[in-house]
């Protein structure tokens, strides 16, 4: 018990590491899918050619890759990132490519009527995405964005090829140093209480639409 | 001067002529009635009318303000954006799948558009949407969702909420042919209702009995063309077209 509360302060700290790198991510990642899944499928060509090539790179490699390119990748290029400022641009670049390609299969899901219905009344196309296609999107893309959200606080253990503390590196360190296992069970309890604080989050909102079918 | 005038309409989808010349004019008040078996081009038409879909040749104008007219090539030309835009809101669209927005109240399905469009106050267009609620027989709706609402229901709120833009002519595609036969004669008594009202109707229906009553005249269109027009009496009771004889002998056994 004494080596659990002597533990705590450097696995809080690694905890703060993570959680950190979580929030920011969703706050970027989210309006950035949003915009990217609508460009994804905009009457542009070359903007929608982009994006699906954006999606193919950022989808189609591993984010640990992704990690290493935007720091020691960028610094064979002359570029040197913080660490830090490394970890979050592969982390928002990433999962903006996710959520986009949620988005996009959201938005395509709503029914042509729906346009139809907002053109005869009127609406321009900027009212009739606010108005009367956003909306309905948000309630049926929460079950997938729930998966991803969970999916990236597991993936944020990833930050430490970079060398940065999150909360597994942190646990790890204690294991090598103190050979015993007590950490990583600490360490998966803070996962845990995290996704499982996602998963009651999602499922309060999910009710939250319940209003209408 | 005709409330609107459609001249040699033109349409094709890539190289499937839809439309072959299809040409319309309706007087202020007139009910006219477009009948026609599936595949003949007249949802099509309707929706040319309401620019859902562009006309390659042809003029349509409401209200002597024209919205497309032929070019020095023959083909169609279409007004700018703006000025399409206004010439639209003359006219009310009902679908045949309704096409309410199902994630706002009745109420709200009838107030977005005045507010967003017309910048109506929300208090004036909650009493426009409440007045045309009892209209059309829904008030206790009210604050009900879609699809809380039978087939029926919904096609009547579809109609108010073209109604709370207040237009000079409504557009109906075959509106009751999604519904379950027991629900038409509500959507059809509102329709009845608004024309007795003088309201401005074109209605692409498969109820014959429907443009028999109410129709001031009666359109058959097959294969992209108007193939015979005039009176309900002329077109339906004693029509002088074969093809509109095989129709309406098929149509009429199904009942």
């Amino acid at each position: 018990m004494d080596y659990i509360l002597m533990l705590l302060p450097s696995m809080l700290k690694g905890l703060t590491v993570t959680l950190k790198l979580f929030f920011l991510t969703l706050m970027l990642a989210l309006p950035l899918g949003i915009l990217m899944g609508m460009a994804r499928i905009s009457n542009f060509k070359p903007l929608k050619w982009f994006m699906e090539f954006y999606v193919w790179l950022f989808r189609g490699t591993p984010l640990l890759l992704q990690l290493l390119f935007m720091y020691f990748g960028l610094m064979t290029l002359g570029i040197l990132l913080e660490r830090e400022v490394a970890a979050y641009l592969a982390f928002v670049l990433n999962y903006s490519a996710y959520l986009a390609e949620i988005f996009r299969a959201g938005i395509q899901s709503i029914d042509r009527g729906q346009y139809e219905a907002a053109d005869v009344l009127g609406l321009n196309r900027f009212q009739t995405m606010k108005n009367i296609v956003m909306p309905q999107v948000f309630k049926r893309v929460l079950p997938p964005i729930g998966n991803e959200v969970i999916n990236l606080v597991k993936d944020t253990a990833l930050i430490y090829v970079l060398a940065i503390s999150e909360l597994s590196r942190v646990a790890r360190t204690h294991v090598m140093r103190d050979d015993t296992f007590v950490p990583f069970i600490i360490a998966a309890i803070f996962y845990l209480i995290m996704t499982g604080t996602v998963q009651q989050f999602f499922k309060w909102l999910e009710s939250r639409f319940d209003y209408y079918r | 001067m005709y409330i609107l005038q459609a001249l040699d309409i033109h349409k094709k989808f890539d190289s499937l002529k839809v439309l072959k010349g299809v040409s319309l004019q309706v007087e202020k008040g007139q009910v006219i009635a477009i009948i026609g078996p599936s595949g003949s081009g007249k949802s099509t038409f309707l929706r040319c009318l309401n620019h859902l879909e562009t006309i390659d040749q042809g003029e349509i104008a409401i209200e002597g303000e024209f919205m497309a007219r032929n070019g020095p090539d023959g083909f169609a030309i279409y007004s700018p954006e703006k000025e399409i835009d206004q010439i639209r809101r003359k006219m009310g669209m009902v679908f045949q799948n309704f096409n309410l927005f199902p994630h706002k109240s009745v109420l709200e399905n009838l107030m977005l558009a005045p507010m967003l469009v017309k910048q109506a106050d929300k208090a004036a267009a909650e009493d426009k949407a409440r007045q045309l609620l009892e209209k059309v027989g829904l008030s206790p709706k009210a604050n009900n969702y879609p699809f809380e609402l039978s087939g029926g229901q919904q096609q009547r709120v579809a109609i108010a909420r073209a109604l709370a833009m207040e237009p000079d002519i409504m557009c109906f595609d075959e509106p009751t042919s999604a519904l379950d036969p027991e629900l038409t004669g509500e959507v059809l008594q509102v329709m009845k209702d608004l024309a007795s009202e003088h309201m401005t109707m074109i209605v692409v229906t498969h109820e014959i009995g429907f443009a028999r009553e109410v129709a001031d005249r009666v359109i058959f269109m097959d294969e992209g063309l108007i193939v015979e027009e005039g009176t309900a009496e002329d077109v339906i009771v004693n029509p002088y077209h074969e093809r509109t004889r095989a129709f309406l002998s098929k149509v009429l056994m199904a009942r």
